[in-house]
């Protein structure tokens, strides 16, 4: 075990120093937080100037119509339509009103400015109007206050469904950028060894299983790491923009549940990327030999994205517990929509399975291809 | 450290066919052999990173296992170190790897870079040294855990004369420490010089083994040589030996011959300038053997 250990420890030690993974735990974060940022920036401003010249009767309605959006509004009185261009021009406020006759903006008016502005003005016109007609606006307010059709989900699910499933997507993302940069690592660093000898001195002190599992459990530490950063920088923009108050319920269990699946993943492509990795000895060859893995693994990303878009649909359903594609498609299915304990359950062993199997087989392959240094090996002569 | 009948065969190749050596404690034996006569095959059977097909490598005695191994020091032919890390760090992670402590292994690789003179590269990556202070690295991961036993496969190979004579220096330490060390090389002078015994290996087979002296000493490989100087033409003719003529000069050369005899002849012949028996070199030795 310490072995293991000391192995892992070199791994992250020298990993961690290097430009490639820094460059690309800091553009993960970045780009991570950005997405989650990226819903409020589509959705535009959520505070609004007005500037009003001459009445000032459509402040109240406005304000009631805009705190029904969550929206804020202020409003800045001006002297004339002249000071009105001058101050939009200049961008100090975002839209003016004169005297419940015109609705200035540079430009289109903000959609959702508008609504609100026209809501409240249709609302001052009405009273005025009632009055004229010898109504009581009162008593024509009463008469059409209605209370609003209920609204109920028939599953136990809350929550936006469109913000549902842009976390959904967004874990897909993740996974699939991780799980494929760190698998890719494994493989290269076992190209590295193999190619250079090294792996002829180290396995005369340590058995090659020692110095896989090390590798694969350094390279994952800081797999986990790049992913924690990534959820950190994720979560902080979230609440940053105000994102995380429209999260579904029980974000926790959803990351908690992406980690465990990105593990369960990570373990499964990385010893297949190992025994791979060993056929060759050279790194430009690393690519070729790892074609089929990597096909694999876009396929599951293929799928886990579909499945973002019916997460209740057959297919969705069916390989959530197949693996290697559960690794990928339960997490999103976790986040977009209800899992049944059974079917967690089901792909949970199911993967754990698989895992051991492909330890197996990666191991040996591993095992008996590390030293032969040289031209490619086929899988077959590894394998009998 | 022995092994016995080692045969080993790659596809339609035998590369070993029966193989057998013997070190003992504190002895330094020099490895020879032409390019592809088994060494490198051998001495990676040895630590155990192939598997023979048959025949069997014993410690102490009995069948090697691996730990033993992890007691050795090996520097494989084709060298290999992590390119990235530092030279320290990388001397103690072997270290490490070998079962030291921590702290021993920060001594060691302390007291090694300062034995090889490396101490101000410490903290580069390997790969801003030069190919022969990389090889100094790559002896210093060999030797970091005081080895029980020295495997080293051209350890000489492409480094300096200066270097050389460290490295000498280092391997003669570890020999009087009790180590017995094996090393193969071309350098046949080199082998000669430092080597107690000696073991010449060709097309997989052990073709002459044992002590230096005694192998170069060994019945029928000796030479009398005798420089005559202003002998008339013909003297030499009914002895039982090779004449050449230069100069005025007869050099006479005889295998296993009555020495007295030939003194005799050569000195009423002409002026002796030479007499005497010749041992033949190791390389002489190598080239008569691998013909």
């Amino acid at each position: 075990m310490n072995d293991i250990l000391l192995v892992a420890r070199r791994e992250i030690g020298v990993r961690a120093r290097t430009k490639g993974f820094l460059i690309s735990l800091a553009v993960s974060a970045v780009l991570v937080a950005a997405l989650a940022m990226l819903p409020k920036l589509f959705a535009g401003n959520d505070s609004y100037d007005v500037g009003l010249v001459g009445s000032d009767s459509l402040r109240t309605a406005a304000t009631t119509a805009a705190t029904a959006q969550k929206v804020d509004l202020s409003f800045t009185p001006l002297p004339d339509e002249a000071a009105a261009r001058t101050a939009l021009l200049a961008g100090d406020i975002d839209a003016a009103v004169l005297d419940g006759r015109a609705l200035l903006a540079d430009g289109a008016v903000d959609r959702r400015l508008g609504v609100i502005l026209q809501a409240g003005h249709t609302s001052v016109k009405t009273q005025e109007q009632l009055r004229a007609a010898g109504l009581d606006p009162a008593k024509v307010t009463e008469a059409m206050r209605v209370a609003p059709l209920t609204e109920q989900s028939v599953s136990p699910l809350r929550g936006d469904s469109s913000v549902r499933s842009g976390f959904a997507m967004l874990i897909v993302f993740v996974l699939f950028f991780l799980l494929m940069s760190s698998v890719t690592a494994v493989a290269m660093g076992v190209v590295e060894e193999k190619g250079s000898r090294i792996v002829e001195l180290i396995l005369t002190s340590i058995r090659p299983w020692q110095l896989l599992a090390g590798k694969i459990l350094g390279l994952g530490v800081l797999g986990l790491v790049n992913l924690g950063v990534i959820i950190v920088a994720g979560l902080s923009a979230g609440v940053a923009t105000g994102l995380t108050a429209d999260l579904p319920d029980g974000v926790a269990g959803i990351v908690a549940g992406a980690v465990v699946w990105f593990l369960l993943g990570y373990a499964f492509f990385a010893v297949l990327a190992a025994g791979f990795g060993s056929l060759v000895s050279r790194q430009e060859e690393v690519g070729g030999v790892l074609t089929p893995l990597t096909t694999l693994l876009m396929a599951v990303y293929l799928v886990a994205f579909y499945a973002v878009a019916e997460p209740t649909g057959p297919l969705a359903r069916v390989l959530s517990l197949v693996p290697p594609f559960s690794s990928m498609v339960m997490p999103v299915r976790m986040a977009a929509t209800e899992v049944q304990l059974w079917e967690l359950a089901v792909a949970a062993v199911a993967m754990l399975a698989a895992v051991a199997a492909v330890l197996a087989a990666g191991a040996r392959i591993y095992r008996r291809a590390v030293l032969r240094t040289g031209a490619r090996i086929r899988l077959t002569e590894v394998l009998r | 450290m022995e092994t016995r009948a080692l045969h080993k065969r790659y596809g339609d190749k035998e590369a070993l066919r029966g193989v057998g050596l013997a070190v003992r404690p504190g002895e330094m034996f020099g490895f020879v052999g032409a390019n592809g006569a088994g060494k490198t095959t051998t001495m990676r059977i040895v630590m155990g990173v192939l598997e023979a097909d048959s025949g069997e490598v014993l410690w102490q005695g009995r069948p090697m296992t691996f730990e033993d191994r992890r007691g050795f020091g090996y520097m494989p032919e084709e060298r290999g170190l992590y390119q990235k890390m530092r030279v320290a760090e990388q001397i103690e992670y072997f270290g490490r790897l070998h079962g030291m402590s921590p702290a021993a292994a920060r001594t060691a690789t302390h007291d090694l870079l300062e034995r090889l003179g490396l101490s101000e590269r410490a903290g580069d990556p390997i790969e801003a040294l030069s190919l022969g202070n990389q090889q100094r690295v790559q002896l210093a991961v060999a030797l970091v855990h005081d080895p029980t036993l020295l495997i080293l496969d051209e350890p000489f190979s492409g480094l300096d004369p200066i270097a050389v004579d460290t490295l000498a220096g280092v391997l003669a330490e570890r020999r009087a420490a009790g180590v017995p060390v094996i090393f193969s090389s071309h350098q046949l002078d080199l082998v000669e010089q430092m080597c107690d015994s000696v073991g010449i290996i060709s097309a997989g087979r052990m073709v002459a083994a044992g002590p230096v002296d005694e192998v170069r000493a060994r019945e029928g490989r000796r030479q009398l040589k005798v420089v005559v100087r202003g002998a008339g033409p013909g003297w030499a003719d009914d002895l039982p030996a090779e004449i050449t003529h230069q100069n005025g000069v007869h050099v006479l050369r005889a295998a296993e011959a009555d020495d007295q005899a030939i003194l005799r002849a050569a000195m009423s012949a002409g002026t002796v300038e030479h007499f005497g028996w010749e041992q033949p070199t190791l390389t002489e030795i190598f080239r008569e053997a691998v013909a």
